[in-house]
């Protein structure tokens, strides 16, 4: 009798109730079964778990029966020697017992510890039945990647910028300021794409013209001419009243510091991949659209018309032109019916072009010789230049010759010509043929055939010969006159003027302009597939040589449209036109700038191919080599046509 | 002059108390006051955006998308301020309903002013992170819309007028008598059942959460062990087998009833993070802006 089993209950104050009661035997059975003496009601604890039994009443050993064993310090066991003095605390499932020793008994002390279940457990109601429960919280979320954004796309670009801020060239690799890149590079540009520092240079300044002169040295020192020239207020006053919008824009730019009239706000960047892109016409039609109103009313004279859009407010072409023969180029004036333009030359361009006559037959019959079809079409006269752009001037030997010939005789099989451009050595050269040749025998001279008296009478064969022969060399100078008279070779292409006094026979100098538009860029090459008559309308029915045949606005409206396809006729196939399609602003010569893809793609229909015959041409007329042909270019009327506009 | 006010209050009082009675929720708060001024301000952009010309082309460097750019940014700091007004408890003007509403349509309107402000210019760059964490954050919100306007029905009918607190009750009820029932079953048939009592209802992730799925229930996998088994007496596993599957209809509400709370939450863990994470990359752009200028 040295076992007691103590119960502990609580009451509903929380006050503890301990009953002991002692247990019959040495050996207590422990188990889920209700025949055991400690009877434990947990499903982890086997009908029959253990037995508890001591030998000298002090030491307990407790042995477990059925293969689940108990805890003890932490380890499963499936036997325990105790002693009850030191005590020790066993766990069967969810009940701890516990050995203790008073008054020479032992006592086992038998409680629940462990919830009946899990969902017994007390849970935190806000908690347990919302996701907080399961997921990371949203502060900790938002802190963290609010901290990581601003790591990876403040802090770091800014330190990149910072490390190589006087860098002409950063190192490969990724550098952190390239996610503040807007849009890509335009090729022109890309191989700056990892060194931001070589435009913006410094923080919160906008991109300077200094950064652009760093690396452009040679192009656009100045801005247009037109516009350097001017002075400053009268600029001023052709800017057109600001809107709302530009009213903003203008007051974020000063507020944060952004200059107006730099470079980059017309080549404008990070605009994407490929050729930068042409300057929008908004940048010109800013001033030029109603410009002429504003000027006058601020007191200026407005030297151009406006201009605001090419489909629909554009001036009319003003093509230099030459008033009167020998006279100098000035700018057209329109609207004052046909222009006309003194070149020098008498040229119908009716007559060649017509599809039958004689000079249609005639081009026909050098059919293979040289490049003509059934009649003349305007590429056998006119021929481009090498670079496509526009059309050389006609050259007599290249472009004329073909059919003007100038050969006079034929001495073994070569033949000799007049020299075209020299009107004096044609002169003598007439002169010395009719001095040095006679003329040609009659047959009757020929053979040893006696020959009677009286066939030097007058009508007879001696007397036609010899007369001839007598009188031969003043013929030379009818023929000269023939040459350079109504019906003579020079007369029908020149205008002649007959032999003055101190002067012999002269022909009035041939001026063909190289450009008639000089404000404008028309590149010949970009319109290849059109036929020349689709825009040079009047060339069919030109008569004479002084009409000028430069189309006019209407002809190209009939393709090209404004820049965002405004139009006053009705087009087929319109291509859209911004100012910087045909004009160039900085004035430098060259062609406007305009990637390839907002051109037209063209296939060749217009070819340079050198004539199958041309170099036989030059035998006929002579080497063309001694510069003796070529034409001087008009000087420019006009200061700025020299730069191209 | 006191009888006006008195009437005009009355009269408030009198509309307050028709929405009351209608249920007028945030989405048709006021007729549908805030989404009227979100859709005209959206046309508004888009027609204006199709009409005027900016030079060179629209984007946000253009004057019209610095206007749209800056009511954009004022924009995305008032709905964030919503966190911090609806901790704050008011009695004057603009109850946290128009808030809410105000929230929600000028949220949605931020769609036409942020993708309009870019000019439809997108890369790989902050500007467009910016953009896209602010998409991010406008459907999570729409998503949140639309569940609150749907999911509520739903549980409302699971939880059949129960608390949550009655629900888990309901469960531990069940646990006790099993516990007492399992009691005669043989160790083979008692280790299933114990697993059942240890499984703790609020396990599982937030994958289980959101799908309701939970394929290793302790307590289906009792029920199935204990109606093969034939080691213990019929009558008491069949007792058992009775309270296992009244525990699994209790646990089957209440997963039912988490599932339904996940989805009524889980978009705020996208877009309140989300949403600072967007104010840092908006900082970013814009600082980026000036810092390149």
């Amino acid at each position: 009798m040295s076992f007691i089993l103590r119960r502990i209950s609580t009451t509903k104050t929380g006050k503890q109730i301990v009953r002991d009661q002692a247990l019959p035997g040495d050996a207590i059975t422990l188990g889920r079964e209700g025949s055991n003496i400690i009877h434990i009601a947990d499903l982890a604890v086997n009908p029959h778990h253990a037995t508890i039994t001591s030998a000298d009443g002090r030491h307990v050993r407790v042995q477990a029966s059925e293969g689940l064993g108990f805890y003890i310090n932490g380890r499963t066991v499936d036997a325990a020697d105790i002693d009850s003095a030191a005590g020790a605390e066993l766990r069967f499932g969810g009940h701890r017992l516990t050995i203790a020793r008073e008054d020479e008994m032992i006592i086992l002390l038998v409680e629940r510890i462990d919830e009946l279940s899990q969902s017994s457990k007390d849970v935190d109601e806000a908690k347990a039945f919302s996701l907080a429960g399961v997921m990371p919280g949203k502060r900790l979320g938002a802190w963290t990647f609010a901290i990581l954004m601003l790591l990876a796309f403040l802090v770091g670009p800014i330190w990149a910028w910072q490390s190589f801020r006087n860098v002409d060239e950063r190192p490969e690799g990724y550098h952190a300021d390239k996610a503040w890149m807007s849009g890509p590079l335009s090729s022109a540009h890309a191989s700056l794409k990892n060194d931001c520092q070589s435009c913006h240079v410094e923080p919160f300044v906008a991109v300077t013209d200094k950064a652009c002169v760093g690396c452009h040295t040679g192009e656009h020192k100045a801005m247009s001419m037109a516009h350097a020239n001017a002075p400053t207020a009268m600029l001023l006053a052709a800017r057109h009243p600001p809107g709302v919008g530009e009213r903003i824009l203008a007051g974020f730019a000063k507020t944060f510091n952004k200059p107006q009239g730099r470079c980059v706000e017309c080549h404008t960047e990070h605009e994407g991949a490929g050729p930068m892109l042409a300057t929008p016409q908004k940048f010109c039609a800013d001033c030029h659209d109603g410009m002429s109103a504003r000027l006058l009313k601020a007191g200026f004279k407005p030297a151009v018309a406006d201009a605001a859009d090419f489909g629909t407010i554009h001036p009319e072409f003003r093509p230099m032109v030459r008033p009167a023969p020998g006279a100098k180029p000035i700018r057209a004036v329109t609207g004052k019916g046909a222009l006309t333009d003194f070149d020098g030359l008498k040229f119908p361009h009716d007559l060649h072009l017509q599809a039958t006559g004689g000079v249609a037959r005639m081009a026909a019959s050098f059919r293979g010789r040289y490049d003509f079809g059934k009649k003349l079409e305007c590429e056998n006269c006119h021929r481009p230049e090498a670079d496509g752009v526009r059309i050389k001037p006609v050259q007599m030997e290249r472009d004329c010759a073909m059919c003007h010939s100038l050969a006079f005789e034929t001495v073994g099989g070569v033949t000799r010509t007049l020299r075209h451009g020299e009107p004096d050595q044609v002169v003598a050269d007439l002169t010395a043929y009719y001095r040095s040749t006679p003329p040609s025998r009659p047959l009757q001279l020929g053979g040893m055939e006696r020959r009677r008296p009286g066939d030097y009478a007058q009508g007879q064969v001696y007397n036609i010969y010899f007369r001839e022969v007598a009188v031969r060399p003043n013929r030379a100078e009818d023929a000269v006159r023939a040459v350079f008279s109504k019906g003579g070779a020079c007369y029908d292409c020149h205008t002649v003027y007959a032999p003055q006094a101190g002067n012999g026979w002269t022909v009035q100098a041939v001026d063909q302009t190289s450009r008639f538009l000089t404000k404008g860029w028309f590149d010949h090459d970009a319109h290849k597939e059109t036929k020349c008559a689709d825009c040079h309308t009047m060339a069919t029915g030109s008569k004479v040589a002084t009409d000028l045949l430069i189309p006019g606005l209407r002809q190209c409206r009939d393709c090209h449209v404004g820049e965002n396809g405004a139009r006053l006729v009705k087009v087929e196939t319109a291509t859209e036109s911004p100012c910087a399609m045909c004009h160039e602003y900085h004035s430098d010569g060259g062609k406007p700038w305009m990637p390839a893809r907002q051109r037209k793609v063209n296939s060749a229909a217009i070819t340079n191919k050198p004539l199958r015959a041309i170099y036989g041409v030059s035998l006929v007329t002579g080497s063309p080599g001694r510069g003796l042909y070529d034409v001087t270019w008009r000087t420019p009327a006009l200061h700025g046509a020299e730069r191209g506009g | 002059m006191a009888s006006l006010f008195k009437r005009r209050r009355s009269k408030a009082t009198q509309t307050e108390r028709v929405r009351e009675r209608r249920h007028e929720g945030f989405l048709r708060y006021a007729n549908f006051r805030w989404a009227k001024i979100s859709g005209g301000l959206c046309l508004l952009i888009i027609v204006s955006y199709a009409l005027i010309d900016v030079t060179p082309r629209h984007n946000g460097g253009s004057w019209y998308g610095y206007t749209l750019g800056t009511i954009g940014a004022g924009l995305i700091l008032w709905l964030t301020a919503l966190g911090y007004r609806k901790r704050k408890m008011t009695s004057d003007y603009w109850s946290l309903k128009a808030w809410t509403s105000a929230h929600v349509y000028l949220g949605l309107s931020l769609v036409v002013i942020g993708t309009w402000h870019t000019g439809f210019q997108l890369g790989w760059n902050v500007h467009t992170l910016a953009w896209v964490l602010m998409m991010l954050v406008i459907l999570s919100g729409l998503y949140g819309v639309i569940v609150y306007a749907t999911l509520p029905a739903a549980l409302s009918n699971n939880r059949d007028e129960m608390t949550q607190m009655q629900m888990l009750e309901a469960i531990r009820a069940f646990d006790r008598q099993l516990h007492s029932a399992a009691q005669p079953l043989t160790p083979e048939d008692t280790a299933p059942v114990l697993a059942a009592l240890d499984e703790d209802p609020f396990a599982g992730g937030i994958g289980a959460r959101l799908s309701g799925r939970y394929p290793r229930c302790a307590t289906s996998a009792a029920l199935v062990a204990l109606s093969t088994s034939r080691s213990s007496e019929a009558e008491a596993r069949e007792k058992v087998i009775g309270l296992l599957k009244q525990k699994e209809a209790a646990l089957a509400r209440l997963r039912q009833h988490l599932r339904i709370r996940a989805l009524l939450e889980v978009w705020l863990y996208v877009h309140v993070p989300l949403t600072f994470a967007l104010i840092a990359a908006l900082s970013a752009h814009i600082i980026s802006v000036f810092f390149y200028w």
